[in-house]
């Protein structure tokens, strides 16, 4: 079953990138780096979270640096 | 400049007003309720001032630095480097704002309609639907807000009026027992949603008229304000003091209706209304985040990055998203905090540093 994510998730990818990669013309050089890089790191995260769903995300994070504010809020 | 359409100032009111009113409308009266109790019709005076605040800064900055997002001049104010991290931390918001707003929208979708639908679904196809919206650019994202605009303010109106027999008038009573502090709590949540009229600093560039920007971004904020306050009253006539115990008291309200044993079930109008309203609430999100990623990293071409970005984008409303978003900590304690800092802190810190950079430019 997760083996079926990654390649359904692995399809999503490649059908963005076969629609988009013709449009991109050889002078936007920068374009497709950006483009390869997004959309790699998208591959990458969501292969992580279909083996690991409860990877700490930036949510986290954020909880720990703003919460102790907005409880002051509540008082 | 990346982005060659051009829109009018009225264009970009009619933008804005889904932005907060699209995903808060539905869940605005129990956030407010739970600590204004009956005054909650009070609580979005108070958070709107936080959206007259946000135009003006975005407004001033803008007539710093013309012609320039909140991306560019960022740089421009604090220097390369700082620019940049800054600027990270704004992709890293908007991203997180949007992954957390499409996650309360396919939450509530699921939870009431589409039960058995899995999440991912929902989610996936109104990303997909705003990514397209996107790569057509910001007239396109105008026009579609402007098509949806006259259809969300008549269901609107419809479900107002056909509520009217259900209206209990003396629950407004008392007003103000406990003085102004608790409808003020109440305006937290709210006045963190108000925040993000910050993004007029991103649709400014690409005004016909900069000048009726500021006009409008204030009519913009003055109507989602109007709207809030109308829909509060609505449900506290209708629920009175039980209206803080609803998920969704809006759409439970549409479930009353009932004109003569005809005209019933209307919880549908209330849903395509919500989902019209978040789409081009997310469209506007995504076209600011795909315009600012693309500055960030000095493309040429925004339409690119706009399917990698919304493929980001689900996984962001799913990766350590708590399960039931909207009743969480999350939305309730932090994202008010964190929107405020880093949506009208940080740019009055960079409105103050520009005004001084302005006012010395020997130092520069």
């Amino acid at each position: 079953m997760k083996w079926a994510s990654v390649l359904g998730i692995t399809v999503v990818v490649m059908l963005i990138t076969l629609y988009e990669w013709p449009k991109m013309t050889k002078n936007l050089k920068k374009e497709k780096w950006a483009f390869v890089t997004l959309t790699m790191a998208g591959w990458l995260l969501a292969v992580l979270l279909v083996f690991l769903p409860s990877l700490p995300g930036p949510n986290d994070l954020i909880d720990m640096i703003f919460k102790p504010f907005g409880k002051l809020l509540q008082e | 400049m990346i982005e060659k359409g051009k829109i009018s100032a009225q264009q970009m009111a009619i933008m804005m007003y889904p932005v907060i009113v699209g995903t808060g409308i539905i869940s605005v009266p129990a956030v407010s309720a739970e600590y204004a109790k009956n005054d909650l019709w009070i609580s979005p005076l108070w958070a709107a001032l936080i959206g007259f605040v946000a135009v003006y800064i975005a407004f001033q900055l803008h007539k710093f630095y013309p012609g320039q997002t909140i991306m560019q001049y960022t740089e421009h104010i604090m220097g390369r480097t700082l620019g940049k991290i800054l600027g990270f931390l704004y992709l890293v918001f908007y991203i997180q704002m949007n992954g957390g707003g499409i996650r309360i929208y396919a939450e509530f979708v699921t939870g009431v309609l589409l039960t058995k639908t899995p999440i991912i679904v929902v989610i996936s196809t109104i990303v997909l639907v705003c990514a397209f919206a996107v790569r057509g650019g910001v007239e396109v994202v105008a026009r579609v807000a402007q098509f949806f605009f006259p259809l969300y303010v008549l269901s609107m109106v419809v479900i107002i009026v056909l509520l009217f027999p259900d209206l209990n008038y003396k629950n407004i009573f008392p007003i103000l027992a406990d003085g102004l502090i608790p409808s003020m709590r109440g305006a937290i949540v709210p006045g963190g949603w108000f925040a993000e009229f910050i993004l007029v600093s991103v649709l400014f560039p690409y005004l016909t008229n900069v000048e009726k920007g500021r006009k409008w971004g204030m009519i913009s904020v003055f109507s989602v304000m109007m709207t809030f306050m109308v829909t509060n009253l609505l449900i506290l006539f209708v629920f009175g003091e039980t209206t803080s115990r609803y998920l969704y008291p809006l759409f439970t309200a549409s479930r009353y209706i009932s004109i003569a044993d005809f005209l019933q079930k209307l919880d549908p109008v209330i849903m395509a209304m919500w989902v019209a309203g978040s789409f081009i609430k997310f469209s506007v999100v995504f076209y600011a985040l795909v315009i600012c990623t693309a500055q960030w990293l000095n493309l040429s071409n925004y339409r690119p990055i706009v399917f990698p970005l919304g493929f980001l984008t689900i996984l962001f409303s799913i990766w350590g998203v708590p399960s039931k978003m909207v009743e969480s900590e999350y939305n309730f304690i932090v994202f008010p905090v964190y929107s405020f800092f880093v949506q009208i802190l940080i740019p009055l810190l960079l409105l103050s540093i520009a005004f001084f950079r302005r006012r010395r430019p020997a130092l520069r």
